[in-house]
């Protein structure tokens, strides 16, 4: 019997407001509150949470806990898990729901051993079966789909962003208890330098984007006239970036070639592998080109809600039944000419 | 020292390694000659029994490298009698081998074209009519006469049905546990180290290369090892055994004349196939005459469906995937087969050559075993457990050698390993189907009389071979009756243009009937490349096909190897020498046999080397 | 630093992320159909993570690698022999479920005990490596709760790059959101790192280095104990590929510009 619900959120890179995964999580857990008839607390760790707070005064939280400082500005382990172990214990909690970010990801496993909890990650949904709180989540890369419960509390359950409606309610004053937390030396052995990322121009993951653009090994692939042709693929697919807002995935084939010596796209990293042992984004749209027979369209695509696909065969069975439109066409040919529409005002 | 093979970057610091048995290649001979090795390694106290002459004082080192990543990649189906296996493992339970079963009903069926687009002789047309015509006295169904019987020859009712790669990944397992011998996937074996007519060990493949062997950051020269044998089982398209071949010749009359390309499915049957484990059917006349299949039932709802085109199918457009999907779709098999699911696929060329082909079984320092060494039986259609016996017996002989504390020299296994291998059913077989096949390249209806006669006579009475070696019809040859030359032309330059292999079009064009392609079990190639596993072609190496003389590719017309080639791995490439892509090649070797260059009284113009990767499915 | 690291790598086998999955119901919960006739392989993250270890260790004299995986017997077997020609480890194998299933609770506790038993392993000098995700589970918890277990308090997930300052300090890059990477500073070991993929290529297969490995490898498998994950801690109520199966519009007949005018038309849709 599920009695006190925590949220746990921290606040997002500005030190200002809440990360967008934090309102969905806490969107999540007000319905869940409402559904088991539980109470809610909001745990908040950060630098200085009054603004935060004050976003999520009105979301019908009983309490508004909080864990402040400078020590717990920035995502370091050692201090967040200080921090969200004060904070759960004071909530008392046996739910703890909190959203699946780099930072939480790090830190919350270590708690659930903490508290003698339970911890369960991405997860894509929460129900209440029969009075159970029943999670879903992927199993072997996104290929099944698990539904299951714990008996053990408190669970800690932290949600993949853009699963849930985020929470939405006029700010208020909130009042924070807030919770005093020291830091000892053994905890400040890691500090952060900083942040590193690619020059904005050359940024081409976009989280946020409408459209997930995926290119496969095709694209380095010779072409009919027996040569590859890097320079062109480079220079369609940056310029439908550019034009498009679209944020790029890549096969793993394609950003593994810059190992093999072949003809590579500069500003393809790991870090845009989708399927396989890269990520599984969440776009609205995705167009992916040259994948024939590539994993993007089995576990990279899996929540992409609209997916077409360009390629030059017509039976790819890694198209069909996963894409909802496939053209068969160049995708050298086809890009250009997106490219030309996409510069032109259109009628 | 001169290792045999592609020359390598002059004056490459290679590093080297002393073991006593160097294993190249592992499948079932080699399966057969480490299982049988491993049981004699120690003593009852668990001492080591033979003691190693490279490291005195330890257990005989032995050491065994396999291209493949994985050792369950070999790729067959197969029904065996075991006779050879079960020798080994008396007590074998087929149990405890994954897709596995004994053999509950085998039938021979003769296929019927339903088509309408097989290209049959004016005899077989006639034989064709009479079964139509009689069908339902003589228990024709489904456009298929089954057999009342099997030839005594070619029955395996006694045996069972197996997964290759299951049985040896199996057979690995036994092995590797007691940590007495080491086999290593994932390593290609680039050549044999020969000096003064002995050969001294392996040279591993180089490694931190470009695709034409470039070395490039973080190169790694293929290592040395150096063995007192080398056991050599790398099958009819590896890079030692041909190494070997290439340097000492074959015997005189021998010759590498006869291939097959087997490919095949691995279907998960619908729930009510109607076909039970253990099913066995062989198959012969249907998509080609020249073309025979065959279907196992393994457990667990799953067969094997397969075909075997033989060189003698003088088709310039012999493309076995679309001839697999044909023979699927036939109504005898489609009947079981519709609503399957492919699971997995793959392709092999077997060397048919039989007891022809056998080349030196052994030399000065090694010894030839399995598939490379002739062992298969081309009258029984048997191989998995002749090779595995040919390795059991190498296996017993190099135990009396060492025992007797005696050298490996060619007269030593002479009088050990072919001693043995003279004295038992292997040979005394392979000599009754040395002949059997003889007919075929003048007919179907020759080639069966022709096995036929062998077989009941045990191999006294046989058809004389054909008197010159079989030149493949031209496209014009093959199909001239059916479409007139300027439009055969025309798909040429069509093809030609387009960079695609011709054989889709010409099929088409002969009456073929489209594939229903169903996203399941009738997919395009490409797809069957990337279903239930995947090719792997690991960066670092070189390619590992190579098309050596560019003249003789461009005037080369129709270009067999990419027409033959399982994986569209070749395709046809600027100024017509073909290109090959690794990433799509399963390591078949029908490119080798296929060169058309041999057939102009030249050397073959491609080399197929050592090379990583290949399919990578552990269903076959 | 004078005397190295003890590196640590967590790593369990996997079915080769390319086969087809298929989930079946057991009465122990869900599993794999077939799935003792998969091809095994080294969880992808945790073979970077080995590969990141060896090199560090080749880099630090005095360095020693230990491999800790969990897995059926004869799956540990298989992968052994893709992966121990390549780097230099001592072997730490657990024969049990390495099922995406298994709780991870359990499994981290498992491999906690097996770490915790490694004779001659300083804790001062302690690297635990893994993977920051499975290709099983993929949860991304396994490493923080053994890192708990054994008291690690500077831990890193999602790690692409290590980079050992002159004063012995580390310079960690984790994998953000956006692409992007955050970096850290951490005073020396103990600590715990996740890797992702890291930026080393795959090391070549080097028989000496597999022959060697092999020789306390296969005694150590022949060794391994059989462990049993505590009871259930986590309970299905289902388990399933996914069912969406798409109506795919297969576009030929049209001409590249008549595809590229849909195809902004559908960007451009709200």
């Amino acid at each position: 019997m599920t009695k006190n619900i925590l949220l746990l959120a921290h606040l997002d890179e500005s030190g200002n407001g809440l990360p967008k995964a934090a309102g969905e999580a806490l969107g999540a857990a007000v319905e869940l509150a409402k559904q088991l008839n539980a109470s809610l607390s909001i745990g908040l760790i950060g630098g200085d949470v009054q603004a935060a707070a004050d976003s999520v005064a009105n979301s019908g939280a009983q309490r508004l806990l909080a864990v402040m400082g400078s020590d717990f500005a920035q995502p370091r382990f050692a201090s967040d898990l200080l921090a969200a172990e004060a904070l759960c214990r004071t909530a008392s909690a046996d739910l703890i729901l909190a959203p699946a970010t780099s930072r939480f990801l790090r830190a919350l496993p270590g708690l659930a051993h903490r508290l003698n909890g339970r911890v369960d990650t991405h997860i894509t949904s929460i129900q209440v079966v029969d009075g159970a709180v029943c999670a879903t989540r992927w199993f072997y890369r996104q290929r099944i789909e698990g539904v299951f419960q714990r008996d053990a509390r408190p669970w800690i359950l932290l949600l993949d962003s853009g699963c849930h409606e985020a929470y939405c309610g006029p700010s208020g004053k909130a009042a924070i208890e807030e919770i005093a937390v020291a830091l000892p030396s053994e905890a400040r052995r890691t500090t952060i330098a900083g942040i590193r990322a690619p020059k904005s121009d050359s940024q081409t993951i976009r989280p946020d984007a409408a459209l997930l653009f995926v290119a496969g090994a095709g694209w380095t692939k010779k072409q009919p006239d027996g040569k590859s042709h890097p320079e062109q693929a480079e220079s369609l697919i940056l310029g439908f970036l550019r034009a498009s807002g679209a944020s790029l995935g890549g096969s793993k084939s394609l950003v593994d070639q810059s190992g093999e010596n072949q003809a590579v796209l500069g500003f393809m990293t790991h870090l845009n592998q989708v399927g396989q042992t890269g990520a599984t984004p969440r776009h609205p749209k995705g167009l992916s080109t040259c994948c024939h027979g590539e994993e993007p369209h089995v576990v990279g695509w899996r929540f992409i809600n609209e997916r077409r696909a360009i390629n030059l065969d017509p039976n790819c069975g890694w198209a069909r039944g996963k894409a909802d439109v496939l053209y068969v066409a160049d995708a050298f040919e086809v890009m250009a000419k997106v490219n030309d529409l996409l510069k032109k005002p259109q009628s | 020292m001169t290792p045999v093979g592609p020359a390598p970057p002059a004056a490459i610091d290679r590093q080297q390694m002393d073991v006593d048995i160097a294993c190249v290649g592992f499948g079932p001979a080699m399966g057969g000659f480490l299982t049988t090795l491993s049981r004699s390694l120690l003593n009852p106290d668990g001492s080591p029994r033979l003691e190693s002459s490279c490291l005195p004082g330890t257990p005989l080192q032995v050491i065994c490298y396999e291209r493949a990543d994985g050792l369950g990649f070999g790729v067959s189906g197969a029904v065996t009698r075991g006779r050879g296996i079960r020798r080994s493992f008396p007590e074998l339970d087929l149990a405890q081998i994954p897709m596995a079963t004994p053999v509950k009903q085998e039938k021979l069926v003769y296929l019927l074209d339903p088509t309408g687009a097989s290209k049959r002789s004016f005899a077989l047309r006639a034989a064709d009519k009479l079964i139509r015509t009689f069908g339902s006295f003589i228990g024709c169904r489904e456009d298929a006469l089954e057999l009342p019987f099997i030839p005594s020859f070619m029955q395996k009712h006694d045996g069972f049905v197996m997964s290759l790669g299951q049985f040896n990944q199996w057979v690995a397992e036994h092995l590797t546990s007691s940590g007495l011998l080491q086999i290593w996937p994932g390593t290609p074996v680039s050549a044999p180290l020969i000096e003064d007519r002995a050969v001294k060990g392996i040279r591993l493949a180089d490694q931190g290369t470009a695709l034409d062997g470039t070395p490039q950051d973080g190169f790694l020269p293929g290592m040395d090892i150096r063995a007192a044998l080398t056991v050599v089982g790398d099958g009819p398209v590896g890079a030692v055994g041909r190494g070997i071949d290439a340097h000492f010749g074959l015997p005189a009359g021998h010759e590498h004349s006869e291939w097959a390309l087997g490919m095949k499915m691995v279907i998960e049957l619908r729930e009510d196939s109607g076909l039970e484990a253990g099913t066995v059917l062989h198959t012969f006349g249907f998509p080609e005459p020249e073309i025979f299949g065959f279907l196992y039932v393994h457990p667990d709802r799953l067969a094997s469906v397969g075909i075997f085109i033989p060189s003698w199918f003088r088709s310039p457009v012999r493309t076995a995937y679309r001839y697999l999907q044909h023979f699927v779709l036939h109504p005898y098999l489609w009947r079981h087969l519709q609503g399957g699911t492919l699971k997995s696929w793959g392709a092999k060329s077997l060397q048919e050559s039989g007891r022809r082909g056998e080349p030196f079984l052994v030399g000065n320092g090694y010894a030839r075993i399995g598939e490379g060494s002739g062992s298969t039986n081309v009258l029984s259609g048997s191989g998995v457990d002749e090779a595995w016996t040919t390795g059991a017996q190498l296996a017993e002989a190099v135990v009396e050698l060492l025992e007797k504390k005696l050298p490996f020299t060619r007269q030593n296994l002479e009088d050990t390993y072919v001693r043995r291998r003279r004295a038992s059913w292997v040979d005394r077989e392979s000599r009754v189907a040395a002949d059997s096949r003889n007919g075929f390249p003048h007919g179907l209806l020759s080639g069966l009389f022709g096995m036929a006669l062998a077989g009941f006579t045990g191999g006294r009475v046989v058809i004389p071979p054909p008197s010159s070696r079989q030149k493949g019809a031209s496209l014009e040859e093959r199909c001239g009756a059916r479409i007139p030359p300027a439009e055969l032309q025309k798909l040429k330059d069509e093809a030609a243009e387009r960079s695609l292999p011709l054989h889709d079009q010409i099929m088409n064009r002969c009456g073929w009937p489209e594939i229903p392609f169903d996203g399941k079990l009738l997919i395009s190639q490409q797809d069957a490349l990337l279903t239930g596993g995947s090719v792997q072609a690991p960066p670092g190496y070189a390619n590992h096909v190579a098309f050596l003389r560019p003249d003789v590719c461009r005037n080369c017309e129709p270009k067999l190897c990419v027409e033959m080639c399982s994986g569209q791995a070749i395709s046809r490439g600027e100024s017509g020498v073909p290109q090959f892509d690794r990433e799509k090649c399963i390591f078949c070797g029908a490119c080798l046999w296929n060169c058309r260059a041999d057939e102009a009284g030249e050397p073959a113009n491609i080399d197929f080397r050592a090379g990583a990767g290949g399919l990578h499915s552990a269903l076959n | 630093m004078s005397n190295g690291y003890h590196i640590v790598v967590c790593g369990s086998v996997v079915p080769d992320p390319l086969q087809t999955l298929e989930p079946i119901e057991t009465p122990a919960g869900p599993a794999l159909k077939n799935e003792m006739l998969l091809p095994a392989v080294l969880d992808p993250w945790a073979a970077h993570a080995l590969y990141e270890a060896a090199n560090l260790a080749a880099h630090a004299a005095g360095s020693k690698v230990w491999l800790v995986s969990l897995g059926a017997k004869a799956k540990l077997r298989q992968v052994m022999m893709t992966i121990a020609q390549k780097v230099s480890f001592e072997l730490v194998p657990i024969d049990g479920p390495a099922s995406g299933f298994a709780d991870a609770h359990a499994t981290a506790a498992l491999l906690a005990e097996a770490i915790q038993s490694i004779t001659g392993l300083d804790r001062s000098r302690l690297l635990l490596f893994g993977g920051w995700e499975s290709a099983s589970r993929g949860a991304g918890v396994t490493m923080q709760l053994i890192g708990e277990r054994l008291g690690i308090l500077d831990q890193f997930q999602g790690v692409d790059q290590l980079r050992v300052q002159p004063d012995g300090a580390f310079e960690i890059l984790e994998r953000i959101e956006g692409g992007r990477h955050q970096v850290s500073l951490c005073q020396g070991p103990p600590a715990l790192f996740g890797w992702a993929t890291g930026n080393l290529p795959e090391p070549r297969n080097n028989p000496q280095i597999g022959m060697a490995n092999m020789r306390a490898i296969m005694p150590a498998l022949q060794r391994a104990k059989t462990a049993a994950p505590a009871p259930d801690a986590i309970r299905y109520r289902s388990a399933s590929p996914p069912k969406q199966q798409r109506q795919t519009r297969i576009v030929k007949n049209l001409s590249a510009e008549e595809i590229a005018r849909e195809i902004v038309a559908w960007i451009e849709k709200a």
